[in-house]
C-alpha cells in the first residue's frame, strides 16, 4: 500500500489565514491538525490542534497555569477573543520544523517513519516541492494498517 | 610574570568576552575557559576541586541548590500569584497603587529568593492584572525587573553576586542586613517615586475596568494549603536559621542545603520533577567560573593586580571606596555581575586584607554589592532579571527594546548608585 493509496482531501490553511479560521476549521472538520500551506498549494508545515490551542489561551496562562484557575468563568469563556486579529503565521514558532511530507510513492512504513520523527498526528502527500495532493491521518494509517476502517 | 600567568590571562579574557558578547552559551564558555587552564597548566585537580583559595566555592554552589530547591517547592503552592493578585485588588484598580504594591512583593520576595525567580512568578500574574486594567504591561515589568535587583541586594540570598561576597568576604547574613538592608528600604521609597515620574504615562485609571480586578478569585490559587504552610515554615526556619549563624554556627550553605532536601522530603511531590527546577546549567557556570577565576590566583595574576591596586588605594579607603562603586556598577552594566564579581572578589579581598581586614575596611566589600548589584539595573544585559523579563516581554507579543530598558535603567541606576556616594561616605567615614 502507498501514500496515494491512503491520501484523502485534506484541509488546508493558508499562513495569512486568521487563528479564529484555523479553530473553526479543526472544530469543525474534527481534525488533530491543520497542514499550513504557501500560496502555491505547497506544504509548509504542520499545525498540531494543541499549538493553535496553546497559542491562542493568554501568554500568562501558558507561563503559569495557576492564573486561568484565578479567572472569572464569563471572562475564561471568552478566551479565544485573545487570538483576534492574529494569523497562522503568528502561531508557528521561529525557524518552524519541516513539514512532514511523504511522497505519494512511500510505504505505509515510510508514512509511520515520518510521523513518529516528526511527531506530528497527519503528513501531507506531495511530490517533490510540488503542491499538495492529500493528507494522512494517524486514524486514518492506522486504521487501513489494522483493517479496522 | 610567568609565562602560565600570561596564558591564563589570555583564556580569561577570551571566555570573558564570550560570556559577555553571548557569542556561545555562557556555560560552555565557562567550562571552555576552565578546561583550557586545566591543559595548560594554570590549575588542577587539587586546586580546583579541593582549595579554599583558588577552587570551586562549594559554599556558594550548595547555597544555591538549597535555595533553587525551596523555590521550586514553593512555586508549586500559588502563593505569590494570591500575594500578588490580593494586592492589586487592595489597590482598587488603581494602576500607580498596583504598581507600587507589585514592586514591593518583588522587591520582597527577592530579598528571600533569587532575582529571575522572582520575575518568573511575578511577570505572568502582571500580565494578567495589566490586561485586566488596559493598560501596558511594559512599564510594570520593567519595574519588577529593577525592583528585584534593588531588593535583592538587601541579602546574602538576594543577588547571587551578594552569595559570593558573602563567602569570599566571611560576612554573615546580619552583615548584610545591618549594612545593606535599611538603605535598600530607603532606596525602594525612591525608586517607587521614580517610577511615578518615568512611566506616568502608563496609570491610566477606568473604573470598569478597575472593577474586572475585583472579579479574581485569589483563593483559587491555593490548592494545596498544606504545602503552602510547609513550604513558608521551612523558608522561614531557614532564614531564621541564616540570621542566628553566630548562635547556631551552622554555614548558610548548610542551613540551605537541609532547608531545601527537608522541604523535598515534607513535600510529596516527586523528587525528580522538582529536581529538574534547579538551574544546573547556572550551577556549571558557577563552577566554570571559579576554575577560572582559581587558575588566575594560582598564577599570580590577581596577586599582581591587588598589589598594583593596594599600592594605588594606600591610605586613601574613601577614594578607593568611591572607585570601586562606580567602577562596578559601569561594568556590571555592561557584562553580567556574576563573573564580575567572582573577578573581582579575590582582589577585594586582598584590598580589605590590607587595610586591617575588619571594621572600616569592610566597606569595600559594600561598596563592591552596591555597585554590582545596582549597576545591573543600567542595561538590558545588566542582570539576568532583567533578560528574563525581556524574553517574557517578547513571548506575551509586548517586546522590550533594548534601548526603551536601558534609557530607565539609567535614570535609575545614576540615582540609586548616586545615592550610595553619601550612604558609605556618612555611615563609614564622616559618621565612623
Amino acid at each position: 500500500m502507498r501514500a496515494r493509496d491512503l491520501a484523502v482531501p485534506f484541509p488546508t490553511i493558508r499562513l495569512g489565514a486568521p487563528v479564529l479560521a484555523a479553530a473553526r476549521l479543526l472544530a469543525g472538520h474534527n481534525l488533530p491538525g491543520l497542514i499550513v500551506v504557501d500560496e502555491r498549494g505547497c506544504p509548509v508545515t504542520v499545525l498540531p490542534g494543541t499549538q493553535v490551542l496553546r497559542l491562542v489561551i493568554p501568554t500568562y496562562c501558558r507561563e503559569d497555569p495557576t492564573l486561568a484557575r484565578m479567572i472569572d468563568e464569563p471572562s475564561a469563556d471568552l478566551f479565544l477573543r485573545g487570538a483576534e486579529g492574529r494569523t497562522v503565521a503568528d502561531l508557528l514558532p521561529p525557524g518552524r520544523p519541516e513539514p512532514p511530507v511523504v511522497e505519494p510513492e512511500a510505504t505505509v512504513l515510510e508514512i509511520a517513519a515520518v510521523m513518529a520523527q516528526k511527531r506530528s498526528p497527519l503528513v501531507a502527500v506531495a511530490d517533490r516541492g510540488g503542491p499538495m495532493t492529500g493528507g494522512i491521518t494517524l486514524d486514518g494509517l492506522l486504521d487501513r494498517m489494522l483493517g479496522t476502517a | 610574570m610567568t609565562g602560565i600567568a600570561w596564558a591564563a590571562v589570555a583564556v580569561f579574557t577570551v571566555a570573558y568576552v564570550l560570556i559577555a558578547t553571548e557569542k556561545i552559551h555562557r556555560v560552555a564558555a565557562a567550562l571552555g575557559g576552565a578546561a583550557v587552564m586545566f591543559l595548560i597548566g594554570a590549575t588542577d585537580a587539587e586546586a580546583a576541586f579541593f582549595s579554599a583559595e583558588s577552587g570551586i566555592d562549594w559554599n556558594v554552589i550548595f547555597l544555591l541548590v538549597g535555595m533553587m530547591l525551596i523555590v521550586a517547592v514553593l512555586k508549586r503552592t500559588g502563593a505569590f500569584e494570591y500575594v500578588a493578585v490580593w494586592a492589586s485588588k487592595r489597590a482598587r484598580g488603581r494602576p500607580f497603587r498596583v504598581m507600587v504594591l507589585l514592586v514591593l512583593i518583588t522587591a520582597v520576595a527577592s530579598a528571600a529568593l533569587d532575582n529571575v525567580t522572582t520575575v518568573l512568578l511575578i511577570a505572568p500574574v502582571t500580565f494578567l492584572v495589566c490586561e485586566r486594567l488596559g493598560v501596558p504591561a511594559v512599564p510594570f515589568l520593567i519595574a519588577e525587573a529593577m525592583a528585584s535587583n534593588i531588593g535583592g541586594t538587601s541579602t546574602l540570598v538576594g543577588d547571587p553576586p551578594n552569595i559570593i561576597i558573602a563567602s569570599r568576604g566571611g560576612l554573615t547574613y546580619n552583615d548584610f542586613l545591618v549594612h545593606l538592608a535599611p538603605f535598600v528600604a530607603l532606596l525602594l521609597l525612591v525608586f517607587l517615586g521614580l517610577c511615578r515620574v518615568l512611566f506616568r504615562s502608563a496609570f491610566r485609571y477606568d473604573p470598569d475596568r478597575a472593577a474586572q480586578i475585583a472579579a479574581l478569585r485569589e483563593g483559587d490559587a491555593i490548592r494545596d494549603r498544606r504545602l503552602l504552610v510547609l513550604g513558608l515554615a521551612v523558608l522561614g526556619a531557614v532564614t531564621a536559621a541564616f540570621v542566628l549563624h553566630t548562635t547556631l554556627h551552622l554555614e548558610p550553605a548548610v542551613v540551605a542545603m537541609l532547608g531545601g532536601l527537608l522541604l523535598l522530603a515534607l513535600s510529596r511531590l516527586d523528587a525528580g520533577e522538582i529536581s529538574r527546577d534547579v538551574e544546573w546549567p547556572t550551577l556549571v557556570f558557577f563552577a566554570g567560573l571559579f576554575i577560572m577565576v582559581g587558575s588566575l590566583v594560582n598564577t599570580g595574576v590577581v596577586e599582581q593586580i591587588s598589589r598594583a591596586a593596594i599600592d594605588a588605594t594606600a591610605d586613601r579607603l574613601q577614594p578607593a571606596t568611591m572607585v570601586l562603586l562606580w567602577g562596578s556598577a559601569a561594568l556590571s552594566a555592561i557584562v553580567d555581575n556574576i563573573p564580575y564579581v567572582a573577578t573581582m572578589s579575590p582582589v577585594v579581598a586582598d584590598l580589605v586584607h590590607a587595610q586591617g581586614g575588619t571594621g572600616q575596611s569592610r566597606v569595600l566589600w559594600w561598596a563592591l554589592a552596591l555597585g554590582a548589584d545596582l549597576g545591573g539595573n543600567a542595561t538590558a544585559v545588566g542582570a539576568s532579571a532583567n533578560v528574563v523579563i525581556l524574553g517574557l516581554a517578547e513571548r506575551a507579543g509586548q517586546r522590550i527594546s533594548f534601548w526603551q530598558f536601558t534609557r530607565y535603567g539609567l535614570v535609575v541606576t545614576l540615582v540609586t548608585v548616586g545615592l550610595a556616594v553619601p550612604y558609605l561616605w556618612l555611615r563609614y567615614f564622616a559618621l565612623a
